[in-house]
């Protein structure tokens, strides 16, 4: 199974680099939305391989789409640039924030990260000479001019980057550290495992991957706003995503994203007002009754058909 | 022993803080004052139940503003269809959020009770969703207020006026906390309760049914925060997300007086509203004051895990 992944890994890559060449606009932009809550939910998940449960998505993805978008229009800087620098600055806030309260974990660290995504919308909202205020900034154009298949490609790009960081996360002895500090922190430490230290990467890498999710989309959509970029939309559906996918794996997340990603397209045109309540639903029923999630319950069975 | 008189200790710094707050701020500006005062009571008696949850049951309910947001649109439910006064709508809620915290509470909530914190907080964040999104499909967005004419009451002395509907908070503050104190103290069941919170097994060894325990501290919870959405939406306008952000300074709260300390909570919403409303008081930067609780929390962390490792 091991041997076969990375030929397995090159034939989807190939197959969705070439999506444009055979599939209309519309597609392209289901797949476009499909692989940014791809690239959210891996980030989600790969922090949670440690034991530690992050809300801050919504935070860091608008963040970065504000960092990306502002540095756009201030400096000049090509959209692609300001969206690795609009990552990178997710990145180091995320450090920072990490820093100070990694140190007590679990339900603060939860609690703080779900605050995080409002306590961006005030500051925002509240800078209004930088920020543009609650109206938000329209940017002058979109990335590659709207090209479909351009910005396609951007976002396979991302998506591709963060199954790429996720697997070496899962194959390096990173894994190792972050499945310790799950398992047993203290257990964990005796080993010689800074544990402080590898949550704090940890979170910073995570959330600069959202931060580069959210500069994308921002570029592609041409436009930042308080309500818009931080909403919570962005911590649900990954969640969902993962949790309905299956949690601690590559596979669980992608899975995840694919399924849920079709589903709601369908969902937002029978319920257009209430359709996040079927996210909330999955997560709920998949915590009460199928926490290993579609991976990690058909996976098994799956491998064990192949190889028969 | 040891934990009790660090609490009390901490109660006393924490009271000092306050007061000196108080007296300055009483002097320079007098409705940063009332208003502030005002506004912590409505902080302490959400925190409380989340409190009581928290300790004994030791669940972190990120569905707790969501439970009074739901109150608050049953009482105006109630006035709209029978014409009932959201003040008086608070018995029924209190009867209707009992049994609904016992539904939740046996439909889900005691199937990760013994699992991994990240299951709990996983499974109540996805339980606020789901319970701000039914609310956003039957009633909308847009955010509702009753015409009520007693909410503007006000009382001026000398020529500072300020509102007086809005010491209902305090009261219903010294109601639930002095409740609770009592319900903890002089009840059996709150007796056992305490016992629960400390040690389940122990307390299931000595003959405590811990599960029923649960289910009746959950429910009570449910049942007073749901009651005080009534009051709640008497004064304020309620929306679909108006919960979300009272969990949170809860939260912020029950981390600032530690887990099991009631009186605390009481102190602690004291410097949150008097800080907020101090905030407010400054035209062109009220909007800031939404971030207050945020640092409290972080300055609150760092200083904890500055204690624990000088321990």
């Amino acid at each position: 199974m091991k041997k076969s992944e990375p030929l397995l890994y090159l034939i989807v890559l190939a197959v969705l680099f070439t999506l444009p060449f055979y599939m209309g606009v519309y597609v392209l932009n289901v797949m476009g939305i499909i692989l940014i809550y791809m690239a959210l939910a891996l980030s989600w998940d790969m922090l949670l391989r440690s034991g530690q449960i992050s809300f801050g998505m919504a935070g860091f993805f608008g963040v970065g789409g504000y960092a990306a978008a502002l540095l756009f229009l201030n400096t000049g800087v090509h959209p692609l640039v300001s969206i690795v620098l609009g990552g990178l600055f997710a990145g180091v806030l995320a450090w920072l924030i990490g820093s100070a309260v990694l140190q007590l974990r679990g339900m603060y660290f939860a609690i703080v990260t779900l605050a995080l995504a409002e306590i961006f919308r005030v500051i925002v909202r509240n800078l209004p000479d930088l920020t543009g205020g609650p109206e938000g900034t329209i940017l002058p154009q979109a990335i590659f001019a709207g090209n479909s298949t351009y910005t396609y490609w951007l976002v396979l790009g991302v998506a591709a980057l963060s199954v790429a960081v996720s697997d070496i996360f899962r194959n390096t002895r990173i894994h190792f550290a972050l499945t310790s500090i799950r398992n047993d922190e203290i257990v964990a430490k005796s080993s010689g495992i800074d544990v402080f230290k590898y949550l704090v990467f940890l979170f910073a890498v995570t959330s600069a991957i959202q931060g580069v999710a959210g500069g994308a989309y921002a570029h592609i959509y041409g436009f930042v706003s308080p309500e818009g970029s931080f909403s919570i939309d962005f911590t649900l559906l990954p969640i969902a995503m993962a949790l309905l996918g299956g949690m601690h794996s590559t596979w669980g997340p992608v899975v995840g994203a694919v399924v849920l990603g079709v589903v709601s397209e369908f969902l937002k045109l029978q319920i257009p007002y209430g359709h996040l309540m079927v996210y909330g639903i999955i997560i709920v029923v998949a915590i009460l009754f199928f926490p290993q999630g579609i991976v990690g319950t058909l996976g098994p069975r799956w491998k064990k058909t192949v190889s028969h | 022993m040891g934990l009790g008189n660090k609490l009390k200790q901490s109660n006393y710094q924490i009271a000092i803080i306050t007061v000196i707050l108080i007296v300055v701020l009483g002097s320079w500006k007098p409705h940063v004052l009332v208003e502030g005062f005002q506004r912590a009571c409505l902080y302490a008696v959400i925190a409380l139940p989340m409190a009581l949850i928290l300790g004994i049951v030791g669940i972190i309910n990120l569905a707790h503003g969501e439970y009074m947001m739901l109150g608050a649109y049953f009482a105006y439910s109630l006035n709209v269809y029978i014409g009932m006064d959201p003040l008086v709508a608070i018995a029924p809620a209190l009867i209707a959020f009992f049994l609904i915290g016992m539904a939740s509470y046996r439909a889900i909530i005691k199937y990760v009770l013994g699992t991994p914190e990240l299951n709990q907080l996983l499974l109540t964040f996805g339980l606020a969703m789901v319970l701000e999104q039914m609310a956003n499909l039957i009633w909308t967005s847009r955010p509702i207020k009753l015409p009520l004419q007693y909410v503007s009451a006000s009382a001026t002395i000398g020529s500072f006026t300020f509102g007086t509907y809005e010491f209902i908070y305090v009261g219903a503050a010294m109601v639930v906390l002095v409740g609770l104190q009592l319900f903890l103290k002089r009840t059996s069941m709150g007796q056992a309760a305490l016992a629960v919170g400390q040690n389940p097994r122990g307390a299931k060894l000595v003959g405590i049914h811990v599960d029923r325990t649960y289910l009746f501290v959950f429910s009570l919870s449910i049942a007073l925060i749901g009651a005080l959405g009534a009051i709640f939406m008497t004064r304020h306008s309620i929306f679909p997300l108006v919960g979300a952000p009272f969990t949170m300074k809860s939260f912020c709260l029950i981390a600032m007086a530690g887990i099991g300390n009631l009186m605390g909570i009481l102190w602690c919403s004291l410097i949150l509203g008097l800080a907020e409303n101090f905030v407010l008081s400054f035209r062109g930067y009220a909007g800031w004051a939404d971030i207050l609780f945020f640092a409290l929390i972080v300055l609150v962390i760092m200083v904890r895990s500055h204690q624990r490792e000088v321990k």
